[in-house]
């Protein structure tokens, strides 16, 4: 295994109890993501792109096999060490946004800055630089039912990149929106990818995204079945 | 991140004001249940400590074995030297004489025959000028007609027994009865005025004498059928009586005779130690009913609260939140939500028992067949102890609660928690 990869994952196997039995959700995975790649997870429902994308977001163990982030084991990881480590290297975007409710667009991308206890004028300047990546500071004080869809994945955006992690792991991020935005939010993310040299993974069966995608994996019942760079 | 919780609970309201009324109003209805409990014990106390127990009462142990038919054969003798003697024991102590006893009160006409009749019982009491128990008993504040006995043979009767009979202040009324060796006594009284004990069962069958015209009129001079004792001021503390109690029958055991003095506390006379201790224990056991079912209703609403909340909670996990700090926050949020009720709760239901306490509800016309001494106005008494008899369980329900709903968070894998979030 090379040790400058950003992720690394090791013959990793996920099964999960079913019933008497056990299904086996991904199968002797062997890959790795370097710094700056904006790759992305392609396949049919039940193929294993979620539990992947699970298993680097540190939100499950792996059954068998070895996950590194920045070279460390994240296997077995405490609750606490697990949370540390998204709180400080990984972002997430969700296809259904997941804003809270009662915040508002500024707190909401606030936040991740609040558990990292960094002080509130200094989360003032990072809430406002990433609602402008987004292009969204002017709506910093409405609360998320007052925004469309597309502003809400694009809040979601800030709200991953406000902390500047290293990983943005994108579950169907495109899923919920209509071709215009999806592209925007596209856009947006292949920007801070280049500019930011954040490391996005994607998970998806849309053809917009794939499209922006500059390495394609594909799962088939938990195995790889392609690993494709354009 | 605290300052992040409070504009969390401020803002969603099924969060915060939902249990914050649940809260409220059981700790509203537990902290007034006490105040409405102590008041109408208090009241029972107060009431049958003035007419009737005392405190403590000293009777010949011969009385007390026959102390519901109040027999004045059996009264205490030498009772100056006595009460000198009680004095110099228990300093603390007010020390008093009192005779209740029965007969016919008898009106008669200009012609002198009888035009009215009746039985009624008479409390004999100290009416002097300067007596405290003339006092004790509220008698001139409770004056409807007429004036206090100010020389001998003046007489009160209860409002009720003086309509009853049809007597205005100045007529004569003649009492039949018995002295205390049984010889057929009477005397004619002048009324001097009327009272109302508020208390139905005295109103419309008691008659009041000064103790020294009972003593002449029952043949019981220097004799006494009871001597009540009450603490200072007039405030009831059951441990105290007790010590005196037992220390004073204690002294008393070595004596034989059958009227040596003994002492009964309050709680001893008229089955009040069964409703004082039935009153207490449905106190104790309303608090701890009150405790587990405001328990099981906010596990509930924090159940509900926290399925609602499942899509924040993995918003929280996905940020670098742990579970932990999670449960933590929503412990904390309990204890806030819990203080506030509490605090809300404890005041309203301060606020009702003091309401009860000066306005009282007016059960007068429930008690005209009544035979208790129960005051015929319910009222409440804010006592020290609601402050936290509802608000501490109210915070620990609350607090428990958020513990038992919020164990959902580490049950569950991460993982799985997190898809079941719909995140």
């Amino acid at each position: 295994m090379s040790t400058n990869n950003l992720i690394e994952l090791h013959q990793v196997t996920k099964r999960f109890p079913v019933g008497d039995g056990e299904f086996t959700a991904l199968s002797d995975i062997n890959l790795s993501f370097s710094k700056g790649e904006f790759a992305g997870l392609i396949g049919p429902s039940g193929s294993g792109k979620t539990t992947l994308l699970n298993l680097i977001g540190a939100l499950d163990d792996s059954t068998e096999g070895e996950i590194k982030i920045n070279g460390k084991n994240i296997a077995n990881n405490s609750d606490e060490a697990s949370a540390l480590l998204r709180n400080e290297h990984i972002g997430f975007i969700f296809q259904s946004y997941n804003l809270l409710p009662v915040y508002t667009i500024y707190e909401n991308v606030e936040f991740p800055l609040i558990l990292q206890k960094i002080p509130k004028e200094d989360r003032k300047i990072m809430v406002l630089q990433a609602l402008e990546w987004v292009g969204l500071k002017d709506i910093a004080n409405k609360k998320p039912s007052q925004i469309s869809g597309g502003q809400a994945q694009r809040v979601a955006i800030a709200r991953s990149i406000v902390k500047k992690p290293e990983i943005i792991l994108a579950d169907e991020p495109t899923a919920n929106l209509d071709s215009e935005n999806a592209y925007k939010i596209m856009d947006i993310l292949k920007n801070l990818n280049e500019e930011l040299g954040i490391t996005f993974l994607f998970s998806s069966h849309d053809s917009k995204v794939i499209k922006y995608l500059k390495r394609v994996i594909s799962l088939e019942d938990g195995k790889i079945i392609n690993d494709e760079v354009k | 991140m605290l300052e992040f919780l409070f504009k969390g609970l401020i803002r969603d309201k099924s969060r915060s004001v939902l249990p914050v009324i649940v809260v409220a109003l059981g700790v509203s209805l537990s902290v007034f249940f006490v105040g409405y409990m102590k008041g109408m014990i208090g009241d029972v106390v107060d009431q049958n400590a003035r007419f009737n127990t005392g405190h403590v009462k000293v009777m010949s142990r011969a009385y007390v074995q026959n102390i519901s038919q109040k027999p004045l054969d059996l009264s205490l003798l030498d009772a100056e030297v006595l009460i000198k003697d009680l004095k110099h024991q228990y300093p603390e102590m007010n020390w008093v004489k009192r005779i209740n006893f029965g007969g016919i009160l008898d009106v008669p006409d200009e012609n002198g025959q009888t035009k009215t009749q009746g039985i009624a019982g008479g409390i004999a009491l100290d009416l002097s000028e300067n007596s405290i128990d003339k006092e004790r008993m509220k008698l001139g504040n409770n004056l409807i007609r007429g004036t206090l006995p100010k020389g001998a043979y003046q007489i009160i009767l209860g409002e009720g027994l003086a309509k009853r009979m049809n007597v205005n202040i100045g007529d004569k009324i003649t009492f039949f009865g018995s002295t205390m060796d049984g010889a057929m006594s009477f005397q004619n009284f002048t009324l001097a005025g009327t009272v109302s004990f508020g208390t139905s069962v005295l109103d419309d069958r008691t008659f009041i004498i000064d103790i020294n015209d009972a003593e002449q009129v029952l043949d019981m001079v220097d004799a006494a059928q009871e001597i009540l004792g009450f603490l200072p001021n007039d405030v009831y503390d059951e441990s105290k009586i007790e010590t005196i109690k037992n220390d004073f029958n204690t002294k008393m055991s070595v004596e034989t005779d059958e009227f040596t003095p003994e002492i009964l506390a309050l709680k001893d006379q008229a089955g009040l130690r069964y409703m004082l201790d039935i009153a207490n224990i449905s106190t104790s056991l309303f608090s701890t009913l009150f405790i587990i079912a405001m328990s099981i209703v906010l596990w509930n609403t924090g159940l509900l609260g926290g399925l609602r909340r499942y899509t924040e909670f993995g918003i929280r996990i996905a940020m670098g939140e742990s579970k932990k700090a999670i449960y933590k926050s929503l412990i904390l949020e309990s204890i806030i939500i819990g203080l506030i009720g509490a605090v809300i709760g404890t005041l309203l239901g301060l606020g009702l028992t003091y309401y009860l306490q000066e306005v009282g509800i007016d059960i007068s016309d429930m008690m005209s067949q009544n035979s208790m001494i129960i005051s015929n106005v319910i009222r409440a008494k804010v006592v020290p102890q609601q402050l936290w008899i509802g608000f501490i369980p109210g915070v620990v329900a609350t607090l428990l609660g958020a513990l038992l709903s919020g164990r959902g968070i580490f049950k569950r894998q991460t993982s799985q928690l997190f898809n079941e979030l719909g995140v």
